[in-house]
């Protein structure tokens, strides 16, 4: 009888599940048709739109002065950059030159912003990996107190509309930057703190160590872009590559990992990106030049030449870019969005081709994916 | 650049023969690098009151080739058709190339372009529709990895060409790069785009039973999605 039983070919059937649209783990509604054998991941669909606005047809349908304080919600955790990118591609078609000073505040609040979405990432991201308790607030400690100061500046903890098209919105007053270098003087051991918790740690090591290789290959085939693909040796960052703004004048060096970037990599990248972001602010407030802050009149009724224009910025997610077409009236022909959180979901199924069910959201969430920045 | 300047000064009214001048003077200004800035400086401070000529002059003759082109314009363009393909560029920007392919060539010219040794062209940035007056384009951004290389390639489909209840239809480029898989889905859903030869071509952002192209000039919602139920869904 036993070695009947032997004989027998025992088939097994693979599963589909259904993993979200509400699921605590997918920053936002993210719906996974996920396809096991037993405990192994056989195939991803990730299943969009659930989130979806319509944000392109809005940028249609709105005035360029009511679009530019919708477009922080594209990505509302790196809503400066948004911001920038906009005005950038809007400056390209209408000539307008950004006084020195109101570009050395974009860099300035875009390197913030930089800090305080990696922070919140690191934050949920341990959450991600199960340590539900205590960790996550002490980022969100350092992040409210960014916060405030974006406050001052904005009056918007969240959506700034702060970057407009032309310069910035308001000069902060001296008394800002004093805060600004308070807050900075003590960050590092901040990060010290976190990372004296989470980077050597045993557990941590054995969900993120070698789980989730990006092959170099496979980032350039899907367009991944920011972190993500620094970390897997691929030197592209646009502030380097592609200088724009005041990056030419600040000194700094593109984070990469000379291999294969696993999720451990991935960690460590951003760790190391938002100590960069503290030298290129200090280096901002040494070299803040005085004068005007806004090279266009804002106004209700403005317009933008007649053109077309293509500007992208590296947004904490990657390359972030807006294409416009505008008839020279009060509204655009059209606005489309390039948005990396988009681009680097596409290869979540590359990534988790035959890594178990419990590696899922350990991948998921270091490639740092915002569903209102993917569904628009 | 003295010769220049009298002769602005003298005879503001000569237009139109002028205007044959300055296209002429401005590359050679453009070559000589090393003296960019003082003369650069010069004529933005003598040729104020010349400044309203200057304006004028490039309307009557907009559709002349532009007078200060730089150095790479015209690059792919000319790759393009040394290798038997054609291409037209287009007098948009003055700082990113933009081409016009048809969609027959697009396959050829894209392999030349990502893959060739003198052009690599291999970063897909995005792929968006556009809805313009008379036809749909898909639109191209195109960089490279390894230098500053930039390129827009434009594929214009006539509306006039479209057959009643039929889409525009343009090549799938997603055998080239994965990335073009969800970009060209995105289109597809928003635009109504039809990528031939595209892997798995459904909506992506809208719900699968969805009616019409939301991005389109003429579109209409036809049920409203939060109230109504739509009455050909099988949901």
């Amino acid at each position: 009888m036993a070695t009947e039983i032997q004989e027998i070919d025992l088939k097994t059937d693979e599963m589909i599940i259904n993993m979200g649209p509400q699921h605590p783990a997918t920053h936002g509604v993210l719906r996974l048709l996920l396809t096991l054998d037993g405990e192994t991941v056989k195939h991803v669909e990730p299943v969009l739109g659930h989130l979806h606005r319509a944000q392109e047809w809005q940028g249609q349908n709105r005035t360029w002065f009511q679009y530019q304080a919708l477009i922080d919600r594209v990505d509302y955790l790196s809503g400066m950059f948004t911001s920038w990118a906009m005005a950038r591609s809007c400056e390209q078609i209408d000539g307008t030159v950004v006084p020195p000073r109101a570009e050395y505040l974009r860099v300035m609040v875009s390197e913030m912003n930089r800090i305080t979405s990696h922070l919140l990432w690191l934050g949920t991201y341990l959450i991600d990996l199960g340590a539900m308790f205590g960790f996550p607030f002490y980022p969100f400690r350092e992040r409210e107190k960014l916060f405030d100061l974006f406050e001052e500046i904005a009056g918007q903890r969240m959506m700034f509309n702060y970057i407009r098209i032309g310069g910035v919105l308001r000069d902060p007053k001296p008394e800002w930057f004093d805060k600004l270098k308070r807050f900075l003087d003590e960050f590092p051991d901040r990060i010290d703190e976190y990372e004296t918790i989470v980077t050597q740690n045993p557990i941590f090591l054995k969900r993120t160590k070698g789980v989730g290789i990006l092959t170099q290959a496979v980032a350039k085939d899907y367009g991944v872009t920011g972190p993500c693909i620094r970390s897997s040796g691929i030197p592209l960052d646009l502030r380097r590559t592609k200088p724009y703004s005041v990056y030419p004048e600040l000194k700094f060096d593109v984070i990469t990992f000379d291999k294969e970037g696993d999720t451990w990599d991935r960690y460590m990248a951003r760790i190391l990106e938002m100590r960069q972001s503290i030298e290129i602010i200090r280096q901002c407030i040494d070299k803040l030049p005085s004068g005007d802050i806004m090279g266009k009149k804002q106004m209700a009724g403005m317009r933008i030449k007649a053109g077309e224009g293509f500007a992208a910025v590296e947004s904490p997610r990657g390359i972030l870019g807006c294409y416009v077409i505008s008839g020279g009236g009060e509204k655009a022909l059209r606005f489309r969005w390039r948005n990396p959180s988009f681009c680097n979901l596409s290869v979540l199924h590359e990534l988790l081709k035959g890594c178990p069910l419990s590696d899922i959201m350990a991948i998921f969430g270091s490639i740092d994916v915002i569903l209102p920045d993917v569904d628009r | 650049m003295t010769d220049e300047k009298p002769s602005e000064a003298e005879k503001p009214e000569d237009k139109k023969a002028e205007a044959a001048k300055p296209e002429a003077a401005k590359p050679e200004v453009a070559k000589a690098d090393g003296a960019k800035p003082a003369d650069a400086a010069k004529p933005a401070d003598a040729a104020k009151p010349a400044a309203p000529a200057a304006a004028a002059a490039p309307k009557p003759a907009a559709k002349a080739p532009e007078p200060v082109i730089p150095a790479t314009a015209g690059k792919f363009e000319q790759f393009l058709k040394e290798h038997g393909i054609p291409a037209q560029r287009l007098p948009l920007s003055l700082e990113v190339e933009t081409i016009v392919l048809s969609g027959d060539v697009l396959q050829a010219a894209l392999r030349l372009l990502r893959n060739s040794s003198e052009v690599k062209l291999d970063l897909l940035l995005t792929i968006s529709g556009v809805d313009s007056n008379d036809t749909y384009d898909s639109v191209y951004h195109l960089w490279s990895y390894s230098n500053l290389d930039e390129l827009v390639i434009k594929v214009l489909i006539k509306k006039s060409d479209v057959a009643e209840g039929d889409l525009p239809a343009v090549p799938s480029i997603a055998n080239f790069w994965s990335a073009a898989n969800w970009h060209e889905r995105e289109t597809y859903d928003l635009m109504g785009i039809r990528y031939a030869n595209h892997p798995y071509l459904r909506r992506i952002l809208n719900p699968w039973d969805w009616e019409g192209y939301p991005l389109r000039r003429d579109y209409k919602q036809l049920v409203d999605c939060l109230n109504d139920k739509n009455p050909h869904s099988m949901r």
